[in-house]
């Protein structure tokens, strides 16, 4: 089974997410913080990301930096999801590397579509 | 008196002369030594001078004299024969045998013509002195005129005063500024002795006026300017002449100034001075209301961007939970927890449709905080605009068709390309055609068409004239058309307000954010176009909007 990571210091939302893409039979491993996000990127090296934007330590756009300048992650795809804050549009124009972008509130048959065509 | 000089070696004419003017009306003096002549006009000008023909060195005597006293008649004492060069230098001839009478009369004669002579020169002066202060006040006034500086206000005042009336030391307390300040302009240096009794001086004038109130000698700042810095001022400045002026306007007081000349000042100086400082305390008070008019501007643009910032913050912090409850909502309508119910079905669409509702009002929200704020990234770039027609009608057909209303574009052909960002034009366009979707009703027409117009062709009606000015040039025009319920005229404005529709019950039936327009307008002014409508109650409604073609 393909292993997705889940970044999101919302845990409704991780919850959600990991429940339905469980329902359409991926692996599902969960961080609410950047940092340990970041390591578990590392430690399991999933087969696809979707990571939060804004979080606590260590923000999206960040890790998906270091991934993709990482020779060993760089081809994992990644989903960032944001949710237009003013913070983030500070950083609108950074090279970040995201290979796809999605806005809350997003559709979650949506967000299985994106995982299923780079998955499957 | 009148002061006569007599000159002449031969006493028996200085007899004569004592006679007809030893008199009480004159003042009759003789020399015939001219050696002593010079020493004697120095210290006391006479009025007429008599001078004996026959006296040796006769012209340059008479150069001399010229020299001291240009203004002295001189009358020459001729014997039958007049030297004709002694009628350059001579105001009038007498011989010695000419009767008293007409001696006496000559005399008067040239008297009065002098005194005329003099109260002529003396007016030409007054004129003239009148004339160059006119001209000083008027560049003063100019100069006023001219800034909204309150400390240059105050400089042109000193300046004004300076060209006016000369002064050695003018001493202006202003009040303008955040601390009170004492401004010495002086001719000469002043020592710290001579500025310390300034200060006091101020400081007693200042408790005088404003009672009460206080001026702190110890924190008072002197700001100092000398034209001869070589030279010194002593305490004998404070014998000159002065004047005092306060510097107000109403109730408002900007300070006062004082001003010291060595001589004394006429009541045309009082005058003048008195004018200038009336005169520079209406700009005073002007430059003090545009400052506060600058500061309250200031404000106002930072609770503008404040109230931004706090629209854009919160729409995140809704966007977050809303983003929650939105995929519990799917999850638990997509059966993957369990069959649904027909009746839970219908309350599980009821909250979806609000959360998509309140998702779109975040959006919109954030879009208009967003231009506000002049944070709205823009995309221009070339395009058509009929693409974008395009898009919205074949993305909107459908839910037309559901309303069983006719949906038709009419789009003029050859329409050239124009810089516009077709994401955001787009926006503009969805939001006017969903909005005639959901005000017409059944078995009615809505048409987008567009056009190249000339800016002299577009026609705005009355309500929209005054706020769509500065049209010039060609333009691509688009119109919505429907046939729907229309706006009432005195709402017609209002519709492009920001949350005016929110009010309107008939948005809230059709679920509108009452946003939309403004974001529309917004989003044109962005691109140098302009949105407007005409619309008609219960007849339907057009919305205009034209962008420029660059």
């Amino acid at each position: 089974m393909k292993k997705i990571l889940i970044v999101d210091d919302e845990q409704d939302i991780v919850e959600s997410l990991k429940f339905v893409l469980e329902t359409a039979d991926f692996t599902c491993y969960c961080a609410y913080n950047g940092e340990d996000g970041l390591r578990l990127a590392k430690e399991i090296v999933p087969d696809l990301i979707i990571l939060d934007v804004m979080m606590p330590k260590i923000n999206g756009y960040k890790i998906s930096r270091l991934l993709k300048y990482d020779a060993k992650y760089k081809n994992i795809p990644i989903l960032m999801v944001t949710a237009r804050s003013q913070e983030e549009d500070k950083l609108i124009g950074e090279e970040t590397g995201a290979d796809e972008y999605i806005t809350k509130p997003f559709e979650l048959d949506e967000v299985v579509k994106i995982v299923e065509k780079y998955l499957k | 008196m009148i002061k006569i000089l007599f000159i002449s070696e031969n006493n028996s004419q200085i007899d004569k002369f004592r006679n007809i003017f030893g008199k009480n009306l004159y003042d009759f003096d003789c020399i015939s030594d001219s050696a002593l002549l010079i020493d004697t006009i120095n210290g006391n000008i006479p009025d007429i001078i008599f001078f004996d023909a026959e006296t040796p060195n006769l012209k340059d005597l008479n150069k001399k004299i010229k020299q001291i006293c240009e203004n002295t008649i001189i009358i020459f004492l001729v014997n039958e024969k007049i030297d004709k060069e002694l009628v350059k230098f001579a105001n009038a001839f007498v011989t010695s045998d000419m009767p008293e009478d007409l001696i006496t009369s000559t005399v008067n004669v040239n008297l009065r013509m002098k005194n005329a002579l003099e109260m002529l020169s003396s007016s030409n002066k007054d004129l003239a002195d009148s004339l160059y202060r006119l001209n000083a006040l008027y560049s003063t006034s100019s100069q006023f005129a001219g800034t909204l500086d309150k400390d240059k206000l105050i400089q042109y005042m000193i300046e004004g005063m300076d060209k006016a009336l000369s002064f050695s030391l003018t001493s202006t307390l202003s009040l303008c500024g955040d601390e009170p300040v004492l401004i010495l302009n002086s001719l000469y240096e002043l020592s710290d002795e001579l500025i310390s009794a300034l200060k006091f001086r101020c400081v007693l004038n200042f408790n005088s006026i404003f009672e009460g109130q206080n001026l702190d000698i110890e924190t008072l700042k002197v700001i100092k300017h000398v034209k001869y810095p070589a030279s010194r001022f002593t305490f004998t400045l404070f014998q000159y002449d002065n004047m005092f002026a306060k510097i107000s306007l109403g109730d408002t007081n900007f300070g006062f100034v004082e001003i010291f000349k060595e001589n004394s000042f006429t009541p045309e100086d009082s005058t003048c001075f008195q004018t200038i400082a009336q005169q520079v305390a209406l700009p005073l008070k002007s430059a003090t209301l545009y400052q506060e008019l600058i500061e309250t501007n200031a404000k106002l643009e930072k609770l503008e961007r404040l109230k931004s910032e706090f629209i854009s913050i919160v729409s995140h912090e809704l966007r977050t939970p809303l983003t929650s409850i939105k995929n519990s909502l799917d999850i638990l309508g997509s059966g993957r927890c369990g069959e649904v119910t027909q009746s839970a079905e219908k309350f599980l669409s009821m909250a979806m449709r609000n959360v998509k509702r309140l998702s779109e009002i975040i959006n919109d929200l954030l879009d208009l905080s967003k231009i506000e704020a002049g944070k709205m990234d823009f995309n221009f770039a070339p395009a058509n605009i009929n693409t974008v027609i395009g898009y919205v009608k074949t993305a909107l057909s459908e839910v037309a068709k559901s309303k069983g209303l006719n949906l038709t574009t009419d789009e003029a052909e050859n329409l050239p390309e124009t810089q516009f960002d077709a994401q955001r034009l787009e926006q503009v366009l969805t939001n006017l055609v969903s909005n005639a979707i959901k005000f017409t009703s059944e078995g009615k027409n809505i048409t987008i068409s567009s056009k190249l117009i000339n800016a002299s062709d577009i026609q705005i009606n009355d309500i929209f004239k005054p706020e769509i000015k500065n049209l010039s040039g060609d333009y691509i025009q688009v119109c919505v058309a429907d046939e729907g319920i229309g706006i009432d005229t005195k709402d017609l404005l209002r519709a492009f307000d920001k949350f005016a529709q929110i009010e309107n019950s008939l948005s809230r039936k059709a679920g509108g954010t009452g946003l939309g327009l403004p974001i529309a307008k917004q989003l044109l002014e962005a691109h140098k176009g302009a949105i407007w409508c005409d619309s008609e109650l219960n007849k339907g409604s057009k919305f205009y909007f034209v962008i420029p073609l660059n």
